[in-house]
């Protein structure tokens, strides 16, 4: 009898004791993603990261001695139901969201949040218009954008390594198309002077699995590089395909082709060689804050992500967290301008700016190589 | 094709939800618990009950097999985003042009392939979902922006008035669907809608009682286009960004989804369904990535308990207190009163006639081969007015194609068919029924799901003009014409006995009655010849005896009667004239007497045989 | 010229694997007059068995045995699986619902493929799945100048094989004139003392275990599977239905083929025609129907008036 009215008592000071650490009410940090549909990977592993970051927050204390709550809205890669999201978001009271995956996705999230002042993080939203398009004053974003990678890829490709006959495939959606446009203007001076030609630009069918008509074709064209600007799950069957065609050409992904999926599903023997124009990842950086974050990962799903999205994701928070200390408010115009001026964020991918519109700033590129281990290495031709 | 289970009104409840349900809509926003987002909701749900009203026209009403509907919608929704970015047309003015846009690109590429059947039309119309969605991807011309869409577009305004917020866009949608909804009801208690809905039951029935089924599927594809394109519109508007992937297969299988559960050709049935699609995904978000599967049990479940639908069609029941069946006399039904038949194609050659008197319906040398079968051949039939003429023959020897051929079925591949003198070779069924000729079917083909007045009713299809904007504005022509309609209909049911069973659906009646029930839409196209296929089979003694007096009656009514029979008494009974047709061929003709005891004749029937016990020649 | 005959190569070896499927579905499609949308979805969870049974059981028959038999393990293992998926699909989703007629039968069938799609995705998880390199034969053939892989000369010789073997039970055997003269009257059939039960039943077990069988093949040519798949090779199945005429095994084949010959030439010769491959595809379709509204082996049956 007295053992158990003082278990009852210990337990209740300790619920009144924990409850006074967090006694103020939790911040509220909305997370959009597909959770279900046809990129339900990056959904998934953008709520796992989002929510291993929240957790590294929570345990040094939250935001402003508060805890962090994430709230996660499914957007199924539909525009309208990504409307609805945003719109259920809003009417839960989020001081942020983080959103979304897609350009065509977040676009109507994006207008939302503008009309109703919630700031908005976008992670795997790299359309040009999205910020340079309408003007978005709650808007920001953790990934680059089209035009820098498809700047970098043509000054690289020609200036470097003096590549002529380019071919340019995608996978006609927003992400990779965009990528590919950006990259074909930024061929054009080079074009213009004769240093180099487009032989191919085509897009093939996500979802299908033999691509050996478009193989074919990519062959006959005789291309000098090969750069495939979509995903990673037609990047691993494309290169195996071609590779097992006998087709050597040099192939270049963009910064959505490499991670540990590909490498499967290519095959290692494949993947020896390849290029990739890729943001500087975290093992080169050696931040801190990848490595607290990885291990922590690591620890509760046992591996890492397996792509680059999901850890924008993560960025974002951490980028609001900061932005919320600094602002010492969480009141959306704050937050907004606390955003746009602060320079003392740290991400997993490095130091977290954002430019006057709200993009990433100075996010560089740089070309790298997956050597025999099957790991990137930064390539110095 | 399909099933529309339809159970009578009952209550004087029912009368009051429609009320209780605009009511709770318009009061929906001010509720306590309610917030932008579920105002939001509450705007797809309009939305889609829209999309889900217009697929429900082809797809409820005429049953025609639709599975990209999405392509229609996008396109409403394309030029609009389209036209207000680049040309600064106001959103609101473009409500209208979407819809335009839309059924005119609906006529050109339905025209082709309208024929096709079930299946085949549903292919086609996967793929052109698909080929608009392909084509709005790969931006031909730079006019679609591709993958990325069109951003910008912007608010409609009505004078100083914008509808931006989330409740004014709720109200916006709400109050097209009601206008909608209004439209779509009067168009289904109308002669469209029951031509509709006959098509939907039976398609060559339909024919032969004279609707144009070409012209009326046509239309309900250009009509659900149309209402596809106001909700493109509306559905730019409200996102203010359109994109290829709002129109995905998936986005055409949810509408396909949302008739069915509602029940098809039921207006409330499909916003339910409308509810029910919307809304259960955003209550189960708690279920994360479940979510699907509970949505795809959700439609096994629902079809194999509710497979009708959730709220099926109930058949109008026709109030007809008060109308005077007894008093009506045959001339008030006769052909000549009834509406002005609408002739639209007259053949050029007009035969005069030689003979006389003048044969009411002549087949002059008629062929017809089936690949190598040849299943007419080279056969003639005279049949004079005011008389009963009998084709007989043993099974399989081509009566009923020749009916065919008479009623326009097929074409022949050679001779020709003169009615009235007019060469009507090949005319298309319901044309040959404008110009006089009903006919009935070998296995009946009735229209099941609609009642035996709503049957009678669509005999009188190719008699009445009223279209699709008197329909819709209840001009007073149209009403009094519905009402005529209503009264020769009556008419008929009570000639045949079938009064009591007005509203009764024509499925549940007894096999005779329907026998009866089809003799009584025929004759409801006021014709001059009645061409019946083996009306007394099934009939037992007492039943046929009763046939027999009715045709005869009909006869002194000046109608011409062309039978095909197997039953001997019937035959020598009523018959003035008999004909023998024996594998395609004529073998025999003349008096009932002479062709009965012609020994042709009796070799077809029973075989060759060297005595016949019986026989008196 | 030789890089048409490539394409022309390429455009068998991907219309094979249509054809496959095609044959799956048409035995389905051709008696019940079922759209079965979960039949591309039975595909998936077929190359998704095959995998499953490849990296848990395979190593150690190939071990003792040798590649192909590993292989082979794991078709016959997806092909069984599946003919008991198959079995229990039809119970569930299709046998309740007959009765209602054929538009709620496509709600229903629409239902099943997305509970299949999402249960997949719950028990294998969203990632791509990889066929182990080590457990499929990598073999190559050298052929007119082309090299041939081995597995995509096996996958068109064993379509083919199949074809004929269920042509065969169709056409040639009683149990075969049952299947047909189900497909034609149903209710006829039954009057005449054919076991329809028995008819569906075979046609449940085979049609969606000729699915998984297509989907293990699949995998181990393409290596990468994912729960999405199979929507694509669903649709691209009815496709191949249709364009060789519905009720016809032979039709399903060749609408397979010349569907996946089509695709290849429209993407290897247009300039920029990957893009527009499917669009393209499609309107051929229609047009083909325009022309011979019942495909291009045309249908038998034609209606009594």
């Amino acid at each position: 009898m007295k053992s158990r009215r003082l278990v009852a008592f210990l337990f209740l000071s300790a619920v009144f004791f924990w409850g006074q650490v967090f006694a103020e009410e939790p911040i509220r940090i909305g997370l959009q993603a597909p959770i279900t549909g046809s990129f339900a990977i990056e959904g998934q592993m953008a709520r796992q990261c989002v929510e291993v970051a929240a957790e590294l927050i929570n345990e040094q204390g939250g935001i402003l001695g508060r805890p962090v709550e994430i709230i996660v809205a499914d957007d199924a890669s539909n525009p309208r139901d990504s409307a609805l999201a945003a719109q259920k978001l809003v009417s839960q009271g989020v001081v942020a969201a983080i959103a979304s995956y897609g350009s065509s996705v977040t676009e109507p999230a994006a207008d939302l949040y503008e009309r109703n002042r919630v700031v908005c993080v976008a992670y795997g939203a790299t359309a040009v218009r999205l910020t340079m398009g309408k003007e978005r004053r709650y808007f920001f974003r953790t990934c680059g954008r089209d035009d820098s990678q498809g700047e970098f890829f043509a000054r690289f490709a020609v200036e470097t390594m003096g590549w002529r006959r380019i071919a340019i495939m995608h996978d006609n959606q927003t992400y990779g198309k965009g990528v590919a446009e950006e990259t074909k203007k930024y061929l054009e001076p080079y074009i213009r002077e004769g240093r180099a030609e487009i032989v191919y630009y085509d897009a093939i069918t996500p979802g299908d699995q033999d691509y050996s008509a478009a193989l074919t074709k990519l062959r006959e064209s005789n291309p000098d590089v090969w750069y495939y600007t979509a995903y990673y799950p037609e990047a691993g069957l494309l290169v195996r395909q071609a590779r097992e065609m006998g087709i050597t050409v040099p192939f270049v992904g963009s910064n959505a082709v490499p991670n540990e999926d590909f490498v499967r599903i290519a095959g290692l023997e494949y993947v020896v060689g390849t290029f990739m124009t890729q943001e500087p990842l975290p093992q080169d950086l050696n931040t801190p804050k990848a490595q607290e974050f990885f291990a922590a990962y690591r620890a509760k799903y046992g591996d890492i992500p397996s792509s680059p999205w999901p850890i924008y994701a993560a960025d974002a928070l951490f980028a609001l967290a900061q932005a919320i200390e600094n602002a010492k408010s969480t009141k959306p115009d704050d937050i907004a301008q606390a955003m746009r001026t602060m320079e003392n964020a740290e991400g997993i991918t490095g130091p977290i700016v954002f430019t006057e519109r709200g993009d990433r700033k100075g996010v560089p590129y740089a070309m790298y190589r997956y050597n025999e281990k099957g790991q990137l290495e930064l390539f110095t031709p | 094709m399909g099933v529309v289970f339809s159970r009578p009104r009952t209550g004087r409840f029912w009368r009051f939800v429609p009320v209780l349900l605009g009511g709770f809509i318009a009061v929906f926003p001010f509720l306590p618990f309610v917030n932008d987002y579920w105002v939001d909701v509450g705007f797809f749900v309009g939305l889609y009950g829209l999309l889900g009203l217009s697929l429900n026209v082809v797809l409820g009403e005429v049953g025609l097999f639709d599975l990209g509907h999405a392509a229609f919608y996008a396109i409403g929704a394309y030029t609009t985003a389209i036209l207000n970015t680049t040309l600064n047309i106001p959103v609101l003015l473009l409500l209208p042009v979407s819809a335009l846009v839309a059924s005119g690109f609906a006529y050109l590429v339905m025209s082709p392939v309208i024929h096709l059947r079930g299946d085949y039309l549903c292919i086609v119309t996967i793929g052109i979902g698909e080929i608009v969605r392909i084509i709005i991807v790969n931006n031909p011309w730079g006019i679609t922006n591709g993958p990325n869409g069109i951003t910008g577009v912007g608010f409609p305004t009505l004078g100083p008035f914008v509808i931006q917020t989330p409740m004014q866009f709720y109200y916006f949608v709400w109050v097209v669907v009601a206008f909608v909804a209004f439209m779509l009801l009067r168009l289904q208690k109308s002669r469209i809608g029951r031509a509709w809905n006959a098509i939907r039951e039976d398609e060559i029935a339909a024919e032969a009682m004279g609707i144009d089924v070409r012209a009326y599927k046509l239309l309900a594809f250009t009509l659900g286009a149309a209402l596809a394109g106001l909700a493109g519109n509306i559905y730019a508007a409200k996102m203010a960004v359109v994109s290829p992937q709002s129109f995905l297969f998936m986005e055409s299988a949810l509408l396909f989804c949302i008739v069915l559960l509602g029940g098809l050709g039921s207006l409330p049935g499909v916003l339910l369904g409308a509810a029910l699609v919307v809304i259960f995904p955003e209550v189960f978000r708690r279920f994360a990535s479940f979510r699907l599967l509970f949505f795809g049990l959700a439609l096994m479940v629902a079809m194999i308990f509710r497979p009708g639908g959730l709220l099926p069609r109930r058949r109008e029941i026709l109030e007809l207190d008060g109308l005077d069946v007894q008093g009506f006399s045959a001339e008030k039904v006769s052909p000549g009163r009834i509406g002005q038949v609408s002739l639209k194609e007259h053949s050029p050659i007009q035969v005069p006639c030689e003979l006389d008197p003048c044969p009411l319906l002549e087949v002059q040398g008629v062929t017809l081969r089936f690949g190598g079968l040849v299943a007419v051949n080279r056969y003639n039939l005279a049949v004079y007015p005011g008389r009963v003429t009998s084709l007989i023959g043993p099974n399989g020897a081509g009566k009923t194609t020749l009916f065919n051929i008479i009623t326009g079925i097929y074409r022949p591949d050679e001779g020709r068919v003169l009615f009235k003198g007019e060469d009507i070779t090949g005319l298309k069924p319901h044309l040959v029924v404008a110009r006089g000729i009903a006919r009935t079917f070998q296995n009946i083909r009735l229209f099941p799901s609609l009642t035996c007045l709503e049957n009678v009713l669509t005999g009188l299809h190719c008699r009445g003009s009223s279209g699709f904007v008197s329909t819709v504005l209840r001009m007073p022509f149209q009403v009094q014409e519905e009402r005529e309609f209503v009264e020769t209909a009556a008419y008929w049911l009570y000639r045949v006995g079938l009064w009591e069973y007005r509203n009764e659906l024509a499925r549940n009646l007894p096999y005779g009655r329907q026998k009866y029930l089809e003799i009584a839409r025929a004759l409801t196209t006021g014709p001059e010849l009645l061409v019946l296929d083996e009306p007394s089979s099934g009939l037992n003694e007492r039943e046929t005896e009763e046939l027999m007096e009715f045709l005869q009656r009909l006869l002194q009514e000046g109608i011409t009667i062309l039978l095909i029979e197997h039953d001997m008494n019937v035959v020598m009974g009523i018959s003035d004239w008999v004909s023998v047709m024996d594998m395609g061929s004529k073998i025999a003709e003349g008096s009932p007497w002479e062709v009965y005891n012609h020994p042709r004749v009796i070799e077809a029937y029973l075989g060759k045989e060297e005595e016949w016990v019986g026989s008196t020649s | 010229m030789r890089v048409f005959f490539e394409q022309l190569v390429n455009g068998v070896t991907v219309g094979s694997f249509y054809a496959l499927v095609a044959l799956g579905y048409s035995m389905v499609y051709g008696v019940m007059k079922l759209i079965n949308f979960a039949h591309g979805d039975l595909f998936t969870l077929g190359s998704y068995l095959g995998y499953t049974f490849l990296v848990w059981g395979a190593a150690w028959i190939t071990e003792r045995a040798g590649l192909w038999w590993g292989v082979l393990g794991a078709i016959l293992f997806a092909f069984l699986a599946n003919a008991g998926a198959g079995i229990l699909v039809e119970r569930v989703a299709y046998r309740p619902v007959y009765r209602a007629g054929r538009l709620p039968l496509v709600v229903s069938a629409l239902g099943m493929s997305i509970f299949l799609q999402n249960a997949i995705m719950a028990v294998w998880g969203p990632r791509f799945q990889v066929y182990p390199s080590d457990l499929v034969p990598v073999a190559s053939l050298r052929f007119l100048g082309l090299s041939l892989p081995l597995l995509k000369v096996v996958i068109l010789f064993l379509s083919l094989g199949v074809m004929f073997v269920m042509y065969w039970i169709v056409e040639k055997t009683e149990f075969g004139a049952a299947v047909r003269a189900t497909a034609l009257d149903r209710e006829m059939a039954t009057l005449l003392g054919i076991d329809v039960q028995r008819v569906i039943l075979f046609v449940f077990t085979l049609g969606p275990a000729l699915g998984g069988m297509a989907g293990v093949m699949n995998g181990m040519y393409y290596r990468s599977i994912q729960f999405s798949m199979g929507w694509n090779y669903g649709l691209k199945a009815f496709t191949a239905t249709i364009l060789g005429g519905i009720g016809n095994i032979p039709g399903a084949m060749v609408g397979g083929v010349l569907l996946g010959v089509i695709e290849t030439l429209l993407a290897g010769y247009i300039p920029g025609g990957g893009a527009w491959k499917d669009g393209f595809t499609f309107l051929i379709l229609i047009l083909v129907l325009i022309f011979r509204p019942t495909g291009i082996l045309g249908e038998k049956v034609a209606e009594k008036v």
